[in-house]
């Protein structure tokens, strides 16, 4: 019960916030953009939207940008923004002088910005529907695409996905908490990102924290890369280890607000 | 018992800390405060003196190096949880929100502290910020932001209050609200209240304990009246008379030590029958008396002789 009206505390401070409208516009970004580029050529949809592997293609196409950029900058973006919200408003000394756990607390914000990355997730699979099916409405001549709509690949390429984001989230978690000069996350997660996408042909890539949501995505779609180890398990162990680093950093924090 | 007790509190600051403020290193030695139950305790102190540190220490924003405390009778940090279930603090600037409005902020520690939802308008209602609506925290003026700090301190009910110059930035007008407000809350509820000032007139008006810091080190600690009898203690009786040099010879003959000013004789303090007796003599040898006054150091006065 404690725990439901701690969520409640922590949920309440991302109403209105930055990192709150970041997940509106991840989740819409790229199915808008991909809607838009459709637009264009509306004489070619009615072919288009009864190919049989209509929804793969769909499903790959908005992946690109997402596993490649939108998802990694993304995610150093919200983390950052939640984290900084205890900074910005000079507000960790009063939550650290509440009745509650320090342990309570770092793992609530964590499960908070998970939750959030979550809901991105919801709302791009949402509107990866809605704006595929919109052309169906508003283009003469486009009917509802003819192949079957496989929600097991989009369930397993969530699921995928997600897990390849969790490393980003722990390290990017682990600075936004410890560091209070908001540039020095963003600084490190970029370079991270650059680093991963340099090291991308790399034979040990799967070592490369940031490079996981990007080399599933170019595993899934058939691109000529090697990847030698199971990033599925270093992406949870890397995440295991930068939120227990993270906590023990936290803890030891001398001054806590 | 004592609603906060410390004993030997020694910190410093580490290398790093000189490194990025560029200042010395911020240092308590051995501070003993002892804070009795249902009193206003005045922490007095210049800038820099050690007054936030020692608050932060005592609310475990701060890792303790040295020394132990004690808050309503309890090791605190045998007993944080508990302890901060039964405090309420406003440190230095208010901690809020921005985005949020009061009764946004305010339902974030709601739901912390698990007090009913009424409880939100109680405490807004004796801040007086009943009706800001949906007002932003961070387009309220600085007054307000530092009453909605007091509201989120007051939220749980608290039995001892920890303010840190909670009147910083107000206007005189702020000033004796807050002042008023703090006295309602001590008299109509009975809490403890811990609180730090450089504003020795606030003090002065509000508290019934003070201790004074100074450079890290507690220089006096006690009741208000203790600090009022080092002010006649340092206190003096001004003779304004016709014929300034026979007064001077005459309290000499007494065996006074007077001291010739400009336009009076001035004697150490003396107990008021004794200044009777002077200005007796004086009349009797013909010395016309024009005024016998005590000129009263202020607190302001003591607090400097104390930290000198």
């Amino acid at each position: 019960m404690h725990l439901l009206h701690v969520f409640q505390s922590e949920w309440l401070k991302t109403r209105r916030s930055l990192a709150s409208w970041l997940v509106i516009v991840g989740g819409l970004f790229t199915p808008i953009v991909i809607f838009l580029a459709r637009m264009r050529q509306p004489k070619a949809l009615p072919i288009v939207y009864q190919t049989p592997h209509f929804w793969q293609t769909v499903w790959n196409q908005s992946w690109e940008s997402m596993a490649m950029f939108m998802f990694p900058m993304g995610i150093i973006m919200a983390t950052g923004l939640i984290t900084q919200l205890e900074f910005k408003n000079n507000t960790w000394k009063q939550l650290h002088t509440t009745p509650q756990r320090l342990s309570v607390i770092y793992c609530m914000k964590l499960f908070i910005v998970l939750l959030m990355l979550l809901q991105v997730f919801v709302a791009f699979n949402a509107c990866l529907y809605i704006f595929t099916v919109l052309p169906v409405l508003l283009v003469k001549g486009v009917a509802y695409p003819a192949a079957t709509l496989d929600w097991m690949l989009f369930l397993r390429g969530n699921v995928s996905y997600f897990i390849d984001c969790l490393p980003i989230v722990g390290l990017q978690f682990l600075l936004g908490m410890h560091f209070k000069n908001f540039l020095v996350p963003l600084g490190v997660g970029f370079l991270f990102w650059i680093v991963a996408l340099t090291g991308i042909q790399w034979e040990y890539n799967y070592i490369l924290p940031y490079s996981y949501p990007m080399l599933d995505y170019l595993v899934n779609t058939g691109r000529k890369i090697t990847v030698n180890g199971d990033i599925h398990t270093f992406s949870m162990l890397y995440f295991g280890a930068f939120a227990l680093v993270g906590y023990a950093m936290y803890i030891w924090k001398n001054d806590k607000g | 018992m004592y609603a906060v007790e410390t004993n030997g509190l020694t910190y410093s600051f580490g290398a790093g800390f000189v490194k990025r403020t560029g200042s010395a290193p911020s240092v308590l030695h051995n501070i003993c405060l002892q804070v009795p139950k249902g009193s206003i305790y005045g922490f007095l102190g210049q800038n820099g003196a050690g007054k936030t540190t020692t608050l932060r220490l005592i609310l475990g924003l701060l890792r303790r190096q040295q020394g132990s405390i004690t808050i309503l009778g309890k090791s605190f940090e045998e007993n944080r949880i508990a302890t901060l279930r039964d405090t309420g603090s406003l440190i230095e600037s208010p901690s809020l929100y921005a985005h949020l409005t009061a009764v946004e902020n305010l339902t974030i520690f709601q739901k912390i502290h698990q007090v009913p939802t009424k409880r939100i308008g109680e405490v807004l209602d004796l801040v007086g910020l009943v009706g800001t609506g949906k007002k932003k925290a961070g387009q309220f003026s600085l007054g307000m932001k530092q009453r909605l700090g007091l509201a989120i301190a007051l939220l749980n009910n608290p039995t001892l209050l920890v303010l840190d110059e909670p009147t910083n930035g107000l206007d005189p007008n702020g000033i004796i609200e807050m002042r008023e407000l703090l006295k309602h809350l001590h008299r109509e509820q009975g809490i403890s209240i811990l609180i730090s000032s450089h504003l020795l007139a606030e003090i002065e008006r509000l508290v019934t304990h003070v201790g004074i810091i100074h450079k890290g080190q507690l220089v006096f600690q006690g009741t208000l009246p203790e600090l009022m009898m080092r002010r006649d203690q340092n206190s003096a009786l001004v003779l304004e008379t016709s014929d300034r040099q026979s007064t001077m010879r005459l309290l000499e003959q007494m065996h006074l030590s007077p001291v010739l000013e400009a336009n009076a004789v001035v004697l150490p303090f003396l107990p008021k029958e004794i200044a009777a007796d002077i200005a007796r003599t004086l009349v009797q040898n013909d010395i016309s008396v024009y005024g016998i006054a005590r000129r009263s150091n202020d607190l302001e006065t003591i607090f400097m002789n104390v930290i000198k």
